[in-house]
């Protein structure tokens, strides 16, 4: 990856021109010869990898989808046809010394950079997790990644941070954990709900005066309202950062309130966009203000997930993704299946004058859209409305909503859990008629416990919540 | 630290002055100023730091417990006392330092941030008491690194080798012993969380996936893990070495996890266990042999292992059985100096170099069993004994007849003032008559634990699995003492 003080500064043509170069030069260096997958698609499809010039030749490379990478019964080895394989010329280079301890740097050329180090997973919402490999060089890059996060975040050495990520073999986890080494801030790696749980989290939080606490959006949610309602303050806390799920603006402004309401120090919220495939997470500076992409790692489209036309600045569409500087997994115009709610911007960011492309807006998940049939007609239900509405009800504790058919006809069954002092049939009945009006979805509201509502969604077992389950046959 | 390669054949003699010299200056330059417990309790008993000259005048230290560190709801921030951070008024001296010098000042404030700011933190596991914060400084984290690789060249592990590491995630130094070794290395490394984390049959997927040389294991996990792969036909070939860690490993269990492998069709699996403490902040590997236990190879300039008399506190001598006790030799961080650990080494420690490796440093014996098990049973209504639970792993986990166990103390009629009482939940193996098991155990029960169990109940696989919360809890729950308090 380049000096990031100096790709940070470049001005926006100069970036799209390193973008090409390194596109051209990926093309044709790595995956035309070592790539399984993609040098079998473009030989069985006549594809010539010289032609790839640069971002305007990009159309004529197929979508890969999630699908194309996930193995099977029949097809078992899938995943490993997008790993990067060893170039010829390098099998026979000498190997490293058998224990080179703290010997991490080898003299080039270097097998290592091609041979797995680590094995990741992608989260898995919608599919099954897709295994993803880092080699040496992508977890050198993972480092790199980090450093550009603590900028962009604006962490300091002295930040002491809690990260409360559940648990998995996911990019977010590992990104945290680098990010913190690299800046040689105090962490606590704690596992999160599924492995320290909530109470001994809030314990540490305090215990350990960390300033700053890194989990899922509802788990910090739920975290701050589990305090508020054991008035345990957190004075220490001034900064929280959320990521790993959907988290639209509505949700930093709760979280903001409660944290001043848990009389925290200070009450800063800052999201990140993690990406499997990207190999890296992407912050905001400041809410609002985009997620900063690293342009000489990954190339950002944005396209029409209906017709795969790719969209101009500031569009609403799906994030696709190529890697420009990556070994191990490696893929070539991906559809994430997130969609970004404004569009991409090569603008300067008015808030931090970083030069990079960034994503604006909120990052949706396709697989929360949901085709229904309402009073004969075809209604597209779209999920992250909902829990973009419900993160804004503060007088619902926790949700989840399941989507039945009956009779032909599909409806909403809600399941809340009041905050305390609330008059539950009004707020039954304005769920209802807001849900309704909205979605044009018949709409039933029951009450729940706390505690069956959050174990359904996973709130401490899983790496994300699920809120929304479809139940049709 | 010293170089491994030397160390490992360096004479014991050189070794034990070398770590007389390092404790020498820990104490002096370190412990005895830059830790506030030790300084408190080196003041208060009047204790010159300067009269420690070596390893046999250790003995004029008081020991530390468990008990000492551990946070409580007094005082929860105790753990704190132990760290390794110069003072305010030491700082000032630094800044002092910096202030004079334009050139290396900022080197010299950044050599102390690397020394003593911490980076990383491990909690104990809580078996016995809160859990308490151990934290790592970046040099900490350096001597991590080190002493993980010296691990991995104990057992014979390469770069080559590809390895999956099944121990659940957790800030505990044994999913980070794997990281850190694996990641020095540059070995592949599947960090998978364990089950509870990715899910048995993921995980069996990962496996067939990467086809491991190594995998890493809590051992009530991996019998389980295995038998379920057993059962699915699943292809471990690949698998040369397995090593346990987080729990001791029963002899019995070690060949009932061979013959599984065998099933899956990996022969001459080498498996081996690691000791390590969350106050050690390393872990210690056992020699690689198939057919006798050479013990755990020391890094004797990271620590100095003692083993005395529990009862009196008195060292003892090379190959006694004894209590081991800790002390950190130039580490940063959290630091504690003759900590009791709480485990009894069966033939002690040995000084002479290991008959199968030839290395030279000290080995702590194979056979470890951990004095926290020892429960006082209010047995004085039928004869009165002192039952060594620890008796029941060996037993258990090696009788050919069984799937999976679970030991429950309780008191009759939940009447905390009646009758203890020992349930033992049981799952056979199919085609095992349950009359014949019955008797067996019993009989076997009564020989090694003196105390007769006073009931059995079979239950099925899932059921016990669960109720050993298999799949859900760091640790599986073994023994259960589920006595009300009175």
């Amino acid at each position: 990856m380049q000096d990031w003080s100096k790709i940070s500064r470049m001005p926006a043509n100069n970036i799209k021109k390193l973008q090409d170069e390194l596109l051209s030069k990926i093309v044709q260096d790595e995956i035309f010869s070592n790539h399984p997958y993609y040098s079998n698609l473009f030989k069985s499809q006549g594809l010539d990898p010289t032609a790839i010039k640069g971002r305007s030749d990009l159309d004529n490379i197929p979508f890969t989808s999630k699908q194309d990478m996930l193995s099977s019964e029949h097809d078992p080895e899938r995943a490993k046809r997008f790993i990067l394989q060893v170039p010829e010329g390098l099998k026979s280079t000498p190997k490293p010394k058998k224990f080179a301890l703290l010997g991490r740097k080898c003299a080039e050329p270097d097998p290592t950079e091609y041979r797995m180090s680590q094995l990741f997973y992608t989260k898995g919402n919608d599919l099954d997790p897709i295994p993803i490999v880092y080699t040496r060089y992508d977890l050198n890059n993972l480092e790199e990644t980090g450093t550009r996060l603590n900028d962009i975040l604006n962490l300091k050495r002295d930040d002491t941070m809690l990260n409360a990520f559940s648990y998995a073999p996911h990019i977010s986890v590992w990104q945290l954990f680098h990010s913190a080494m690299t800046l040689g801030a105090t962490a606590l790696h704690s596992g999160g709900g599924r492995v320290l749980g909530m109470e001994k989290i809030i314990l540490a939080m305090n215990n350990m005066g960390a300033p700053v606490l890194v989990s899922h959006p509802l788990f910090v949610l739920a975290t701050l309202q589990t305090m508020l309602r054991q008035k345990t303050d957190a004075p220490s806390l001034e900064r929280v950062i959320i990521g790993m799920d959907y988290a639209p603006m509505v949700v930093v402004e709760s979280i903001k309130e409660l944290m001043l309401q848990c009389k925290a120090a200070n009450n800063l919220v800052q999201r990140v966009y993690f990406l499997s495939m990207a190999k890296a997470g992407f912050a905001e500076c400041s809410p609002g203000f985009g997620y900063h992409l690293n342009p000489d790692q990954i190339l950002v489209e944005i396209i029409n997930p209906q017709t795969g036309k790719s969209l101009g600045e500031g569009e609403k569409g799906e994030i696709v993704i190529t890697n420009l500087d990556s070994r191990g997994t490696l893929v070539l115009r991906f559809r994430t299946g997130d969609l970004t709610t404004g569009g991409l911007s090569s603008e300067p960011c008015p808030n931090c004058g970083h030069t990079v492309p960034r994503i604006l807006g909120d990052i949706e998940h396709r697989h929360d859209y949901y085709d229904l049939i309402s009073e004969k007609a075809s209604v597209v239900f779209n999920g992250n409305a909902l829990r973009r509405y419900m993160f804004g009800c503060k007088d619902v504790l926790a949700w989840h909503a399941e989507i039945v058919s009956k009779n032909g006809n599909d409806s909403l069954n809600i399941t809340v859990k009041p905050a305390g002092g609330i008059n539950e049939e009004e707020l039954a009945t304005k769920l209802q008629n807001d849900i309704r009006e909205e979605h044009r979805l018949a709409v039933a509201v029951k009450k729940g416990s706390y505690e069956a509502i959050t174990n359904k969604i996973g709130l401490e077992s899983g790496i994300s919540v699920k809120q929304i389950f479809d139940l049709r046959q | 630290m010293e170089k491994w390669e030397v160390l490992c054949k360096t004479p014991y003699k050189e070794i034990r002055q070398m770590q007389d010299r390092k404790l020498r200056a820990f104490i002096c330059n370190q412990v005895s100023i830059y830790s506030p417990y030790y300084s408190n309790i080196m003041k208060k008993q009047d204790i010159d730091p300067y009269k420690i000259k070596g390893i046999d005048d250790l003995k004029y230290l008081p020991f530390t417990y468990k008990w000492d560190i551990a946070p409580n709801a007094e005082n929860p921030q105790r753990h704190k006392d132990f760290v390794i951070r110069p003072d305010e008024e030491v700082s000032e001296k630094y800044g002092h330092f910096a202030k004079m010098s334009m050139s290396t000042g900022k080197e010299l404030i950044e050599q102390k941030i690397y020394d003593y700011k911490p980076v990383h933190i491990h909690f104990t596991t809580g078996r016995t008491a809160l859990p308490t914060p151990f934290v790592y400084t970046k040099r900490d984290v350096e001597n991590l690194r080190e002493s993980s690789c010296r691990l991995l060249d104990v057992f014979e592990v390469c770069g080559d080798d590809i390895t999956v590491n099944c121990f659940p995630f957790a800030p505990h130094l044994a999913f980070w012993t794997v990281y850190f070794a694996a990641d020095t290395l540059n070995s592949p490394v599947f960090h998978s969380g364990g089950g509870k984390i990715v899910g048995t049959s993921k995980l069996m997927d990962a496996f067939e996936f990467l086809r491991p040389s190594v995998a890493v294991f809590i051992p009530g996990y991996c019998y389980y893990f295995l038998r379920e792969a057993v059962k699915q036909k699943r292809d471990f070939s690949s698998l040369k070495k397995i090593f346990f860690g987080g729990e001791r490993v029963p002899p019995g269990l070690k060949e009932k996890i061979k013959e599984l492998l065998k099933q899956l069709g990996a022969e001459e699996v080498m498996v081996l266990a690691v000791y390590g403490l969350t106050e050690s902040k390393v872990g210690w590997g056992e020699c690689p042999s198939h057919e006798k236990y050479h013990g755990y190879h020391l890094y004797p300039d990271l620590e100095v292992i003692e083993i005395v008399d529990p009862e009196s506190g008195e060292p003892l001598g090379e190959g006694e059985d004894g209590e081991i006790v800790y002390t950190s030799l130039d580490w940063r961080g959290t630091c504690v100096v003759r900590y009791r650990t709480g485990d009894i080494a069966r033939g002690g420690i040995s000084y002479e170099p290991c008959p199968n490796c030839g290395r030279t440093v000290p080995r702590i014996s194979s056979v470890i069993e951990r004095k926290s098990e020892f429960k006082e049973f209010n047995m004085t209504k039928i004869k009165g004994t002192l039952v060594n639970l620890n008796n029941f792993f060996p037993l258990m986990m090696s009788h050919p007849d069984l799937e999976e166990w679970q030991v429950e103390i309780r008191k009759r009629n939940n009447d905390p003032f009646d009758l203890d009482e020992i349930y033992l939940y049981v799952t056979k193996k199919p085609d095992v008559d349950e009359e014949n098991l019955t008797a067996d155990l019993k009989q076997k029960i009564i020989r090694e634990t003196e105390v007769s169990v006073t009931n059995i109940i079979y239950l099925p696989l899932d059921k016990l699995v669960g109720q050993l919360g298999m799949e859900t809890e760091l640790k599986e729950k073994r023994i259960v003492d589920n006595r009300p308090t009175g």
